[in-house]
């Protein structure tokens, strides 16, 4: 539903949704967003008028088109040393799956009481946003969730543009849903990878028999990702190598 | 002039726009990087390396108006070097920012950060040349967001979708690819062949799957 932006005085100053034809894009958001930001899930939501599917993601806080994830990083979570190693794993496993990574580097929220805390910036701060530059990471800068909000709109808007919008429905039923299951087991396919191929390919036997292109063409995948689901699907499963010893059968 | 061509910097070196001389950002600058100032930069401010170079945006030039726009686009249009704008949020220059970045990261495709001063825009300087000597370098793992994860042997993953199938656990899963080899193989089995290894049921579920 689109609640009109004079409606909530405190978000007036937001752009509103531009008149567009055809339907609005559609954001995927992690379900642990829920807790964390409902601002910004509610303002896509109200204000934006934009479709936001909440599933478990996992990898990333938000799937703004097929190839491009969004991750929501608080400006403290930046400012110490200790949580570099879990946000460089969190990247890595990002960039596995997606082509294109954005993060949105959020102004912590001052805490009712609190006079609002001065920003001092580390030479930690820098070093992690040099490091980010230098992988090619898109980074934006928000002062609050209802910015943040107005941003992934912004990029969603981009990436229909640039028709690579996630497909509809996001979250398929019955035996889709099974197949999409096992399409996400797959490692390094992003949830907007899986749900293209739910959509482009009316099998998995197709999906299997399918040549590199048409995996890169039906899944909207980069042609080395196509190559390498491609490889994952004829790989030749031997035994001895899984990683640990399977336990005995039955307890006999 | 609208010079934003790309220059030889010597390694481990920055190269600064004459303009800046003097400046609190050349003063903190000088001791912590080697700091050469040249004429006739045009529209960068600093080159890192040959391949990244920084525009400054102060606060000023965003209360001035669009002609710090004009300057960026140029720049964009007349460079492929990776161009990182700085822009000076403050208090004063705060409410001007979302524009700014909608203009440089969204459209632009630049890169923007922000620094509440000089005095910040030189830490992240400094910050931003050492990564990019490292780069030169060729010591890309120091990047801990370019590091590759290492590969993981693909058996756990494929035993993982097989077992996505209904009715196949991680027994018949097992079976299903000593007995097949590959997903695509077990793809393309017919009802008959998945049959000799699981039952008649499971073999229907899987076949239909």
């Amino acid at each position: 539903p689109r609640v009109p932006a004079e409606h909530s005085p405190s978000l007036a100053g937001l752009p509103r949704v531009p008149a567009e034809r055809g339907p609005s894009p559609c954001i995927l958001a992690d379900s642990r967003e829920i807790s964390s930001g409902p601002g910004v899930i509610s303002c896509l939501r109200a204000v934006h008028g934009l479709r936001v599917q909440v599933c478990s993601l996992g990898s990333s806080d938000y799937i703004v088109s097929s190839r491009l994830a969004v991750d929501r990083l608080l400006q403290s979570e930046l400012q110490s040393p200790g949580n570099r190693n879990k946000l460089s794993q969190r990247l890595q496993r990002l960039r596995g799956a997606f082509e294109r990574i954005c993060v949105i580097v959020e102004t912590d929220r001052a805490r009712p009481g609190e006079t609002s805390r001065l920003f001092q910036r580390t030479q930690c701060y820098d070093g992690v946003l040099s490091a980010l530059v230098q992988a090619g990471i898109r980074i934006l800068f928000s002062s609050c969730q209802e910015e943040s909000a107005a941003l992934l709109k912004d990029l969603a808007l981009l990436e229909h543009r640039k028709d690579a919008a996630i497909q509809l429905p996001p979250e398929p039923q019955g035996h889709r849903r099974d197949v999409l299951g096992f399409y996400l087991s797959i490692p390094n396919l992003s949830y907007g990878a899986a749900l293209n191929l739910c959509h482009s390919f009316g099998s998995i036997t197709a999906v299997a028999n399918s040549s590199v292109p048409a995996l890169a063409a039906g899944a909207r995948l980069s042609r080395p990702q196509a190559e390498e689901l491609h490889r994952f699907l004829r790989h030749d499963f031997d035994l001895q190598l899984l990683p640990q010893p399977l336990p005995a059968k039955g307890k006999s | 002039p609208v010079t934003a061509g790309s220059i030889v910097v010597p390694f481990g070196h920055v190269i600064g726009n004459e303009k800046w001389r003097g400046s609190e950002v050349a003063q903190r600058l000088q001791g912590k990087v080697r700091l050469i100032f040249e004429d006739g930069l045009g529209l960068v401010d600093f080159h890192l390396s040959n391949r990244t170079c920084i525009l400054l945006i102060s606060e000023a030039d965003l209360v001035a108006g669009d002609e710090y726009k004009r300057r960026l686009v140029r720049f964009r249009n007349a460079s492929s070097l990776r161009g990182i704008v700085i822009v000076e949020k403050t208090q004063i220059s705060n409410q001007y920012y979302s524009g700014v970045q909608k203009l440089v990261v969204l459209e632009l495709g630049m890169v923007l950060l922000p620094v509440a001063n000089q005095g910040e825009a030189s830490q992240l300087i400094i910050q931003l040349v050492s990564f990019c000597v490292r780069e030169q370098s060729r010591d890309r793992g120091a990047n801990p967001f370019l590091r590759k994860q290492r590969a993981q042997p693909a058996e756990a993953a494929v035993l993982q979708a097989v077992q996505h199938i209904p009715g196949v656990g991680k027994t018949k899963a097992l079976l299903l690819l000593q007995q097949f080899g590959s997903i695509h193989r077990l793809c393309n089995a017919s009802t008959s062949e998945l049959e000799q290894v699981v039952g008649q049921t499971v073999a229907q579920q899987v076949y239909t799957f």
